[in-house]
């Protein structure tokens, strides 16, 4: 018999990536293979740190931490919970630096 | 951006897990028992450390993590299954195909991997795990990735870890003998010169002022004070006379030789002057010395800083140190290692070592050296100290651009002597225009520094920056910045170990990848025990030290001496800091104080 008769059927999930790149997914993967999301990450750290913005954050997983006892709380609730004031309150600076890095990486990818 | 590391509520600087291991939930259990052995063996292969030591899980290094169920690379948290390594999002509360693959399949799958935090993650209980295994595994790839380029790059820390010779403390009084000797040789001393003075404590005498020379007196009443230092002389371990006499037999020789230079051959030893000094001081006279002979001997020893203008007490600090060592280093061929402190006295006390880590950005590797410090001179930036609101990264850079935004810049909160030490250990990007050879990459890269420190010494100097001095604008000026500095501090956080700890993260790992800190053998809390502080402008201003004796506080102005009661050392503006190790403060002299 042969082979390919018994080659069993192309899975589906296959087919869904298959489907042409988003213009995000391109960028994400640009940014990813030369490195430079590594070093924005990196930088966005450093920044975050300096300005407090870390420590503040820190500050309010123990607050609540110590509200809801050491063992009820999960890695999940804590991303839940900070995560609406975290975003509102990176400094427009940092923005402004990342966005500048992010554009400026653009350009040099000739995307 | 990224999510935040969260991470147990338990951490702060120094120690990460205090002690007790977090217990790993069921499943953890289940996965660990199943897997036997070396359950996370088959990750090690896939564990990658990016540059500056972070790990990650990737199947080959150029991997772009998916989910598998729904394609997306760019989601926050991207998890790999322990057992099957497919690759899932979780992004709750939207949706989360990790937790969704943990409960579809067979039980076994529901212990995951962050994949770009090397992290452990139960997909059922939706939380952070924890395990020794797997944290080895992940600190071994992270030590061997950062020393790669061979051992030998690595820098030799100094021998002085050879275990210290202890010696059983026994508590001795003279015998017969010994007691007819001191009788013999010696007067005992009168308790002050009038009623005044009874209650002032041995040692408290004031400096007479010579000219400007209060940067030298204040520095000298915090050493007079400082107890090593005060018991290395009161202890006659360097007796005055017994070197006088050693050098003149030195000296005799050349004297005849060279006729013309018999003033450099009279004996000038820092030492000596000290001892005088310390006897003087504590004899329970109480006018003021007048530490002329000290200042005649300095004045040789640093003849660019001979004159009767003001000097920075600082730089007569570091001088006189370096004074004290050099007279002995002359004498004795004694073999010693940078930061031992074994060769003189003075840096028997103040000496420690400095730990830099470069680490390169490109790569990850790192260059680690080592270096003797006397003191830590310490940076006063507004944006230090324990202030819950955000600054702004403008000020952060206050320091090199325009002096007079650092004056205007908002007051975000106190700045403290901690600030300060954090601000010195952080981790701090070098400029492009200062890139460093790393040997791995074998070109210039950008890199990051941190310091560290590895040995304390028995007494901690901190200076503060206050007197900027810009070549470029040719101009100087005073930070009158003030800076809250504690009683009591505890230098923990500020160890080497304590450092590499929290760059590695929240890894539970006895951390013997370096050798032990040599300050593990003391402690490393300490006590305050002086205060150099400066009022005035910057060329005309005046010194005054504030001394701590059996938890009472004497204010040190030149010949005058006054106790006073501790809140004004607390809003005075320190220079310089001297902490003693607090197993050296002898409890006998800490009397209950009502304050």
């Amino acid at each position: 018999m042969r082979p390919s008769i018994n080659r069993p059927p192309t899975p589906e999930a296959e087919e869904d990536q298959e489907k042409e790149p988003t213009l995000q997914e391109i960028i994400n993967i640009k940014l990813i293979e030369s490195g430079e999301k590594e070093r924005l990450k990196e930088l966005l750290r450093e920044r975050l740190t300096e300005c407090g913005w870390r420590d503040e954050m820190k500050a309010l997983c123990r607050a609540f931490t110590r509200k809801k006892g050491r063992n009820n709380v999960t890695v999940d609730d804590l991303v839940h919970v900070i995560t609406p004031k975290g975003r509102a309150s990176v400094p427009d600076s940092v923005k402004a630096e990342l966005l500048q890095r992010i554009r400026t990486f653009l350009v040099s990818a000739a995307l | 951006m990224s999510s935040a590391t969260a991470s147990l509520p338990t951490s702060s600087k120094n120690n990460h897990y205090n002690g007790q291991l977090p217990q790993p939930c069921p499943h953890l259990s289940d996965f660990k028992s199943r897997h036997g052995h070396k359950p996370f063996r088959a990750l090690q292969e896939c564990l990658r450390v990016k540059p500056l030591g972070r790990a990650a899980i990737r199947r080959d290094p150029g991997e772009v993590p998916r989910c598998s169920s729904c394609g997306e690379s760019s989601r926050p948290r991207l998890y790999a299954c322990v057992t099957c390594a497919a690759v899932f999002c979780h992004s709750p509360p939207e949706s989360s195909h990790a937790a969704a693959h943990a409960e579809s399949i067979l039980p076994g799958h529901e212990i995951a991997i962050d994949v770009d935090r090397a992290e452990l993650f139960c997909c059922t209980c939706r939380d952070q795990v924890y395990d020794r295994d797997f944290d080895a595994a992940v600190v071994l790839a992270q030590t061997a990735a950062s020393t790669l380029g061979g051992s030998t790059m690595r820098a030799a820390p100094p021998e002085n870890l050879r275990k210290r010779r202890r010696v059983d403390y026994r508590p001795w009084t003279p015998d017969p003998r010994e007691r007819i000797l001191m009788g013999k040789y010696s007067s005992p001393l009168q308790k002050g010169d009038g009623d005044l003075s009874a209650g002032l404590p041995w040692g408290l005498r004031g400096l007479n002022n010579l000219g400007n020379t209060c940067f030298m007196n204040s520095v000298l009443q915090a050493l007079l004070h400082t107890p090593p230092l005060r018991n290395y002389f009161l202890s006659d371990r360097h007796n005055r006379y017994v070197c006088q006499q050693k050098n003149n037999a030195n000296n005799v020789p050349r004297k005849k030789a060279t006729g013309i230079d018999s003033s450099k051959n009279l004996r000038l030893c820092l030492a000596c002057d000290m001892d005088a000094m310390f006897s003087a001081v504590f004899s329970g006279g109480r006018t003021p010395f007048s530490p002329a002979k000290f200042l005649h001997s300095w004045w040789q020893h640093a003849a660019n800083l001979a004159s009767y203008e003001q000097q920075d007490a600082h730089e007569f600090f570091i001088s006189m140190l370096d004074g004290i060592h050099e007279k002995v280093e002359k004498d004795q061929s004694r073999p010693h290692s940078q930061g031992s402190g074994d060769c003189c006295i003075a840096h028997r006390v103040f000496s420690g070592i400095l730990r830099s880590d470069v680490t390169c950005t490109a790569c990850g590797f790192t260059s680690t050296t080592y270096d003797p410090c006397v003191d830590i001179s310490l940076d006063l930036e507004p944006s230090q100290g324990g202030s819950a609101k955000m600054v702004s990264t403008k000020s952060h850079h206050a320091c090199n651009s325009e002096p007079d935004s650092m004056i205007s810049s908002q007051n975000c909160g106190i700045s403290t002597l901690n600030g300060c030490l954090d601000h010195f250990t952080r981790p701090e990007r070098l400029g492009s225009d200062q890139k460093f050879f790393c040997q791995q990459c074998q070109v210039r890269q950008e890199s990051l520094k941190q310091m560290s420190i590895r040995k304390l010494p028995l007494v901690s100097c901190f200076h503060i920056k206050r007197f900027e001095h810009s070549s470029t604008r040719n101009m100087s000026r005073k930070v009158d910045r003030y800076l809250q500095f504690p009683f009591s501090l505890d230098m923990a956080p500020y160890l080497s170990s304590s450092i590499l700890r929290s760059r590695f993260g929240n890894r539970i790992f006895a951390f013997d990848g370096d050798e032990p800190d040599a300050s593990n053998e003391l402690s490393s809390e300490f006590e305050l025990l002086a205060v150099v502080t400066h009022t005035g402008k910057l060329d005309a201003g005046h010194y005054v030290t504030y001394l701590r004796l059996s938890n009472q506080w004497y204010k040190c102005d030149d010949a005058w001496i006054t106790q006073v009661n501790e809140n004004i050392v607390r809003a005075a503006q320190g220079y310089m800091m001297f902490y003693v190790q607090k197993v050296l403060n002898y409890k006998a002299s800490e009397k209950p104080v009502a304050s």
